[in-house]
C-alpha cells in the first residue's frame, strides 16, 4: 500500500491547474445552488451535496477521456460535473423537465451522461461497483485502451457488491480503477463505527491489487496516483484500489439536512480550512502558473453558467403523464 | 431445413452455439460455465468453439456476475450470465431489478441494457427448498424486465435466441426436470417472439394455462379427458412476461372455463395475475370461477412423498379440469 | 442378510440407465469393489462395483433399462435364497394411493360445499356466462334448474332450457316464456290449461286464472306435433334455433300470439326528398360529407311524427297502456344469420345527418359483432326498410313491448294526374303494423299522413 506522500508528485503546469480549478468551482457553484433552490422548494426531492470532495472528482477526470466510462453513487453531481456534464441538462433533470439528462424521469441520483462516458448515478450503494466492472470488461472485450472508474464512499466498501467486483476485477484483470471517497460518514455513521480500519486500502491486499492512499483535498496529488492506476490498467496489469481522504462540508443530504448535529463542529472547519479550490488557487498563484484575476475570472463564468443553467430548466416543459409507459422497454 | 429430435437441453444448447458464432458481441460468464460446460450440461462445447476470451468462469459472485453483465450491456455487448440455480437470483437481485430493469427508464431512455440472464428453475430432483423454486412471478412483476420459460426443445432454442437478440434484460428459466426431454428441433437459427401464447392442443370443453413444466402434465391430463370425451385446449404461454393474455381470453370466451397450473407457490405466482387479467376480460364468458392449481404455500420438501404431493401433475390436473366441469 | 445391488443415479439429471452388460454369472463369489455389471447411459458408460461381499445373483437381463434406484440383483450370503419381493421400480416409487386423497389439502378450488344454492336473501347463483346466453336466448333464469356446483346455473343448463320444449309441457302444448311465468306466478300448470292450437297464451293463462274450474273441462287437444315426421319427409338438414335464431323465433311467436296486430299499407311521393338529395350530393360531395340516405329521411320523418302521434310511441304494461317520455328508434338490420335490431336512442333530438352517420355506424357494428347488448334494448317504436329487396307492402312484426313499427318498402316509378297531364312521380309504400289494443285504425293512418307531410317538405327534416 503506498500513500501519496510516496509518490511524486509531476509537476503542474499552467493548463492543468486552471482546468482542475475550472472543474471544482463548477461542482462548487452547482452543488451550492441546487442545494439551495431544493431548501427554497423550487426543486423537487432531496439532494447529497459534493461540497468538500470536488478534488477528488476533478484530479480523476483530468486523466479521463470521454470514452473512459464512470459509475457513481447517489452523490453524484460532482461525477459527473466533473467528466464534463452541462448546466442545463442538469438542472433540468433536477427541476424534473423534458430536457433533463433522464427526461426527468430519474433526477438527482440518477443522471446520467453518456457522451461524456458517465453510466449514470446510483441510489443503491454499492449498485454501481458491479456496473463499473462490467464497463472495464468491455474494454478489454474490445481491446479498446479504455477503462472504468467507480466512485464511491467509505460506507460501501462494506457491503458484498464491493467485495464480489473487486475480486472479480481482480481475478481477471479487467481495466478498472476503485475510487473510496473516504469522507469518514458512511450517512451518519463515523467511519471507526462502522470499520475497525483506519485505512480502507489496506483492503486491497485481500483481493492481490494494490492500494493506495491520497489526500483527497489535494487534486494534483488525486490526479497523479489516478494516472498512474489508470496506465496500470491500460498496461493490462489489473485494478488498483485508491482511497482519497477527504471530507464532506455538507450533511449527508441537503446544505443543513436533518439540521441533527452528528459531527464535530471544529471537525468539519478543521476540513474546511483545506478547502482544495483554496488550496489549488494558492498553489496556482504561489508556482506563478496562474493569477487571482484568472482565478476569479473562472468564478464569474461560471456563476454566468449556473444561472444560465437555471433560467433554462425554470422555463423548459414538464413531462406529460401520457407517456408515462415510454421507455420501460427499448423497442 | 430439417428438423429432428433433440434433448431440450442439447436444443438450447445448439441456441448458445448458433447464435455465438453469429453475433460476436455474445460472451458467457457464470460460475462452472466454461470448464465444465454449466453443471446442467446447457453450455456443453462452447469454451472450445470461443475460447477464453468469450466464455468465462467466474469466482461465486452472483452481484458481481450480473453487475458487470449491466456495465458490459451498457456499453452495447450482449452478455449472457448465468445463474446456477433459479434460486440463487435473490443474491443478485439488486443488479436485476433495481439496476438492468430501471436503468432504460430512469435515464429517460439514454441507456439500453441487452443482458440475457440464463438459469435453472423447478422442483421434482429432491433438491429440497433453495435449489428448487419457481420465481418467475417476481420477475414478471418488474417493469423493465422480461421472463422466458420454455417448455419444448424447439422453445427453448428459440426463446435463448429470442431473448439474446432482444435489447432488454431478460431471464430465461430452464427446466430441470425437462432437460432430457426429446421434441422437434429445426437445424437452423431461428427465435421466438417474446409474448406469444402457443396452443399446444385445440379444445372446446375447458382451457388449461400450463407454465412450464407442467405442459407435458398437462398435455397427458388431456389425453386422459379425452378418453371421457372431454375436449381440453391446452396454452402454453412461452413468456410470462410480457403475457400473451389476447391468446388465453380468446380461448376462456371459447370454452368458458379456465384452470391455470404452474409449479410456483399458488398464492401471489404468476396463475394470480393470468386470472385477475380473466376475470377482467372474459367475466361474461365464465361459467365456473377461474381455478388455480399450482404448489401449497410451503417451501420445496425434500422427501420425494411430500415433495411429489407439492407439484402439481397430469392426474390432479386431471381431477382439477373435472371439477370445473361437474354437474349435479 | 442380502445386499441390494441397486442402479445409481449418477448426475442430477439422469433418469434412466440400461444394464449394457453383466459381467459376471450368477452364483460367482465377489468381494467389496468387484465389477458387477457395465451400465450405460445416455451421457456414459460406468462399471457398477460391489458394495460388499457375496454371491452375486442377478435379478433383470442385460439390456434393461430402469430408473436410478431400481434393484438389479442382490449379493447374498453362502447358502441364502435370494428374496422374491418385487423389484422396487425406482428411487421415484410409486406415489401411495391415499397421497392423491390429500390433494382436497393441497388443491384450492373452491369446494363446491362453500357455495349455498340460494342465500337467505333469495339471490341465484347464475355463472356470467349463462347471464350472458340467457340474455341472447330470451331465456327466463327463474325457470332454469342449475347443474353446477352448488345449483349454479351454468350456460349449458341456459342452453338446454332453451332447446327443449317447455318444462311445464307435454309434447304439442307450447306456451311462451312470458305465458309460463305467468302460470308460474299464478301457480298454474300450464299443461292443465286447454287449447285448440297447441298454444298457451298469457290470455289462456289469465282466463285459467280467474275461472278454475274451466281447467278441469275436458277440452279438446289438437295434438301438434313437433317434428315434421309425417311419412315422406326426411331431414336432409339441420339448424337448431340457438343463440339468435331461437331469440328471433321466441320473440317473434310472443309478438303475435300477445297483440292484436294489423298493418296499413300508404303510399307517400318522395319527389321533395329525391330533388332534395340531389342538391345535397352536389354540395356535400364538394364538402367530402356523405349525403343521408332515402331511410335517414323517413326514419327522421317517423321519429319526428312520433312527436304529434304519441299514441304510438308506447308501451302495454298489464291492463295501462305507458305512452313514452322519449323516442328510441329501433333498426332493423340484416346479419348473417339473422336479424338484430339496434337503437337510436332520443332518435327525434338528433339532425338529420347525425342520424345518418348514427344509423351508419350502428349497422356495422352489428354485422361486425360488435354491438352491445345497451345498444340492442330500450327501443320504443322501430323501422324496417325492405326496399332494397324490391318488396312494396310487408306486414312487419312489432317488437315486444313497442305498439308499431314502420315497414319501408322500394322507391318506384309512378305517376299521378296534374289536371290533364300525367306526371311522372316517384313513391314508395309505407306499411305500419299496429297493435290494435292501444291503436285504433285512424290514428294509425294519421301518423302516416304526418309521415307524408314531412317527406312532401322535406327542409323540415334537413334542419
Amino acid at each position: 500500500m503506498t500513500t501519496s506522500t510516496d509518490v511524486e508528485v509531476t509537476p503542474a503546469t499552467r493548463e492543468l491547474v486552471l482546468d482542475l480549478h475550472r472543474r471544482m468551482v463548477r461542482i462548487r457553484r452547482f452543488e451550492e445552488s441546487s442545494g439551495k433552490l431544493v431548501e427554497t422548494g423550487e426543486m423537487p426531492g432531496f439532494l447529497h451535496l459534493y461540497v468538500g470532495q470536488e478534488a477528488v472528482a476533478a484530479g480523476v477526470m483530468s486523466v479521463l477521456t470521454d470514452a473512459d466510462q464512470i459509475t457513481s453513487t447517489h452523490r453524484g453531481h460532482g461525477h459527473a460535473i466533473a467528466k464534463g456534464a452541462e448546466f442545463r441538462p442538469m438542472f433540468a433533470e433536477l427541476y424534473a423537465k423534458t430536457t433533463g439528462y433522464c427526461k426527468g424521469r430519474g433526477g438527482s441520483m440518477h443522471i446520467v451522461d453518456t457522451s461524456r462516458g458517465m453510466l449514470g448515478a446510483n441510489a443503491i450503494v454499492g449498485g454501481g461497483i458491479p456496473i463499473a466492472i462490467g464497463a472495464a470488461f468491455a474494454s478489454q472485450y474490445r481491446d479498446d485502451g479504455t477503462v472504468a472508474v467507480s466512485f464511491f464512499g467509505d460506507g460501501a466498501t462494506n457491503i458484498g457488491a464491493f467485495h464480489e467486483s473487486v475480486n472479480m476485477a481482480a481475478v481477471w484483470n479487467l481495466p478498472c480503477i476503485f475510487v473510496i471517497e473516504n469522507n469518514g460518514y458512511a450517512e451518519f455513521t463515523s467511519q471507526e463505527r462502522h470499520m475497525k480500519l483506519t485505512d480502507i486500502a489496506e483492503r486491497a491486499s485481500s483481493y492481490g491489487i494494490p492500494g493506495v492512499i491520497v489526500d483527497g483535498m489535494d487534486a494534483l496529488a488525486v490526479r497523479q496516483v489516478a494516472l498512474e492506476a489508470v496506465e496500470r490498467a491500460k498496461r493490462g496489469e489489473g485494478p488498483t484500489l485508491i482511497e482519497a481522504k477527504t471530507y464532506r462540508f455538507f450533511d449527508h443530504q441537503g446544505i443543513k439536512g436533518m439540521r441533527i448535529p452528528y459531527r464535530d463542529a471544529a471537525e468539519v472547519e478543521a476540513w474546511k480550512s483545506r478547502d482544495a479550490i483554496r488550496l489549488i488557487e494558492t498553489i496556482g498563484v504561489e508556482r506563478g502558473l496562474a493569477t487571482a484575476e484568472e482565478f476569479a475570472a473562472i468564478w464569474a463564468e461560471v456563476e454566468a453558467d449556473i444561472q444560465d443553467g437555471i433560467d433554462f430548466a425554470r422555463t423548459s416543459p414538464d413531462p406529460d403523464p401520457a407517456d408515462i409507459l415510454d421507455d420501460v422497454y427499448t423497442a | 431445413m430439417t428438423t429432428r429430435e433433440l434433448t431440450y437441453v442439447k436444443a438450447f444448447n445448439e441456441g448458445m452455439h448458433q447464435i455465438m458464432a453469429e453475433d460476436p458481441d455474445v460472451f458467457l460468464i457464470g460460475e462452472d460455465v466454461a470448464g465444465y460446460g454449466g453443471v446442467f450440461h446447457m453450455f456443453d462445447g462452447l469454451l472450445d468453439e470461443f475460447g477464453e476470451r468469450r466464455v468465462k468462469d467466474t469466482p461465486i459472485a452472483e452481484q458481481a456476475i450480473i453487475g458487470l453483465g449491466v456495465g458490459a450491456a451498457a456499453r452495447g455487448l450482449r452478455p449472457v450470465c448465468d445463474l446456477m440455480f433459479m434460486d440463487f437470483v435473490g443474491v443478485a437481485m439488486d443488479q436485476i431489478f433495481n439496476q438492468a430493469a430501471k436503468m432504460k427508464y430512469m435515464f429517460g431512455g439514454a441507456v439500453s441494457v441487452p443482458l440475457t440472464i440464463t438459469t435453472a428453475g423447478g422442483a421434482g430432483m429432491s433438491a429440497a427448498a433453495q435449489h428448487s423454486q419457481s420465481l418467475e412471478a417476481w420477475l414478471a412483476h418488474v417493469p423493465g424486465l422480461k421472463v422466458a420459460l420454455p417448455a419444448t426443445p424447439h422453445d427453448a432454442k428459440g426463446l435463448i435466441v429470442g431473448a439474446i437478440r432482444d435489447d432488454n434484460p431478460t431471464i430465461v428459466v430452464l427446466q430441470k426436470k425437462m432437460l432430457g426431454v426429446k421434441g422437434p428441433v429445426p437445424e437452423e437459427l431461428y427465435s421466438i417472439p417474446f409474448g406469444q401464447a402457443t396452443i399446444a392442443r385445440e379444445g372446446s370443453d375447458a382451457t388449461i394455462v400450463a407454465i412450464a413444466r407442467m405442459l407435458p402434465e398437462a398435455l397427458k391430463a388431456a389425453d386422459a379427458l379425452a378418453a371421457d370425451g372431454i375436449s381440453v385446449e391446452v396454452i402454453d404461454p412461452r413468456t410470462v412476461q410480457p403475457l400473451d393474455t389476447d391468446t388465453i381470453v380468446t380461448s376462456v370466451r371459447k370454452t368458458n372455463r379456465v384452470l391455470i397450473v404452474h409449479e410456483a407457490v399458488q398464492f401471489g405466482g404468476i396463475g394470480a395475475e393470468i386470472s385477475a387479467q380473466v376475470q377482467e376480460q372474459a367475466f361474461d364468458y365464465l361459467d365456473a370461477p377461474v381455478a388455480r392449481l399450482a404448489a401449497p404455500f410451503a417451501p420445496v420438501p425434500y422427501a420425494p412423498v411430500l415433495e411429489n404431493a407439492y407439484v402439481p401433475d397430469a392426474a390432479r390436473i386431471e381431477q382439477a379440469v373435472r371439477r370445473l366441469l361437474e354437474r349435479g | 442378510m442380502a445386499i441390494e445391488i441397486r442402479l445409481p443415479k449418477l448426475g442430477l439429471t439422469m433418469e434412466e440407465g440400461t444394464v449394457d452388460e453383466w459381467l459376471l454369472e450368477d452364483g460367482a463369489v465377489v468381494t467389496v469393489g468387484t465389477p458387477l455389471l457395465r451400465l450405460a447411459t445416455d451421457k456414459i458408460d460406468v462399471d457398477v462395483e460391489a458394495e460388499g461381499d457375496g454371491v452375486l445373483h442377478r435379478a433383470v437381463p442385460s439390456g434393461t433399462t430402469l430408473a436410478p434406484g431400481a434393484v438389479l440383483g442382490w449379493l447374498l450370503a453362502a447358502g441364502e435364497v435370494p428374496p422374491t419381493g418385487v423389484v422396487v421400480t425406482g428411487a421415484s416409487a410409486a406415489v401411495p394411493v391415499d397421497i392423491v386423497e390429500e390433494v382436497s389439502v393441497i388443491t384450492t378450488m373452491p369446494a363446491p360445499d362453500d357455495v349455498a344454492v340460494t342465500s337467505a336473501n333469495g339471490r341465484a347463483f347464475v355463472s356470467p356466462n349463462a347471464r350472458r346466453v340467457a340474455g341472447e336466448l330470451g331465456v327466463d333464469l327463474g325457470t332454469v334448474r342449475g347443474t353446477g356446483p352448488g345449483g349454479r346455473i351454468l350456460s349449458e343448463d341456459v342452453e338446454e332450457a332453451a332447446a327443449a320444449a317447455p318444462a311445464a309441457t307435454v309434447a304439442g302444448r307450447v306456451a311462451s316464456p312470458l305465458a309460463r311465468r305467468d302460470a308460474r306466478e299464478a301457480g298454474i300448470d300450464p299443461t292443465s290449461i286447454p287449447t285448440t292450437t297447441g298454444i298457451v297464451s298469457r290470455s289462456d293463462i289469465r282466463a285459467a286464472a280467474s275461472s278454475p274450474q274451466a281447467t278441469a273441462a275436458a277440452a279438446v287437444v289438437v295434438p301438434v306435433t313437433a317434428s315434421a315426421a309425417a311419412a315422406g319427409q326426411e331431414t336432409a338438414s339441420i339448424i337448431p334455433m340457438k343463440g339468435m335464431r331461437g331469440t328471433i323465433a321466441a320473440r317473434m311467436q310472443q309478438s303475435l300470439t300477445e297483440m292484436a296486430q294489423l298493418t296499413h299499407g300508404f303510399e307517400v311521393c318522395m319527389d321533395a326528398v329525391v330533388a332534395l338529395r340531389a342538391e345535397m350530393k352536389e354540395q356535400y360531395a364538394a364538402l367530402g360529407v356523405p349525403v343521408p340516405s332515402l331511410n335517414d329521411f323517413v326514419v327522421r320523418a317517423a321519429a319526428l311524427a312520433l312527436r304529434q302521434h304519441p299514441i304510438l310511441n308506447a308501451t302495454i304494461v298489464d291492463r295501462e297502456i305507458h305512452l313514452l317520455r322519449h323516442i328510441h328508434m329501433g333498426l332493423a338490420v340484416a346479419v348473417p344469420g339473422g336479424l338484430m335490431v339496434p337503437v337510436i336512442r332520443d332518435a327525434d333530438l338528433l339532425s338529420l345527418p347525425e342520424l345518418a352517420r348514427t344509423t351508419r355506424d350502428l349497422a356495422e357494428r352489428c354485422r361486425e359483432g360488435t354491438i352491445t347488448l345497451d345498444e340492442l334494448e330500450g327501443g320504443t317504436f322501430a323501422v324496417t326498410s325492405l326496399g332494397t329487396y324490391g318488396v312494396d307492402m310487408f306486414t312487419p312484426v312489432v317488437n315486444p313491448g313497442n305498439v308499431g313499427i314502420l315497414g319501408v318498402g322500394r322507391l318506384r316509378d309512378s305517376g299521378r294526374w296534374d289536371d290533364d297531364a300525367w306526371v311522372r312521380t316517384q313513391v314508395l309504400t309505407l306499411s305500419l303494423t299496429f297493435d290494435h289494443r292501444a291503436v285504433d285504425g285512424a290514428p294509425a293512418a294519421e301518423y302516416l299522413q304526418t309521415i307524408a307531410e314531412l317527406l312532401a317538405r322535406p327542409l323540415v327534416l334537413v334542419s
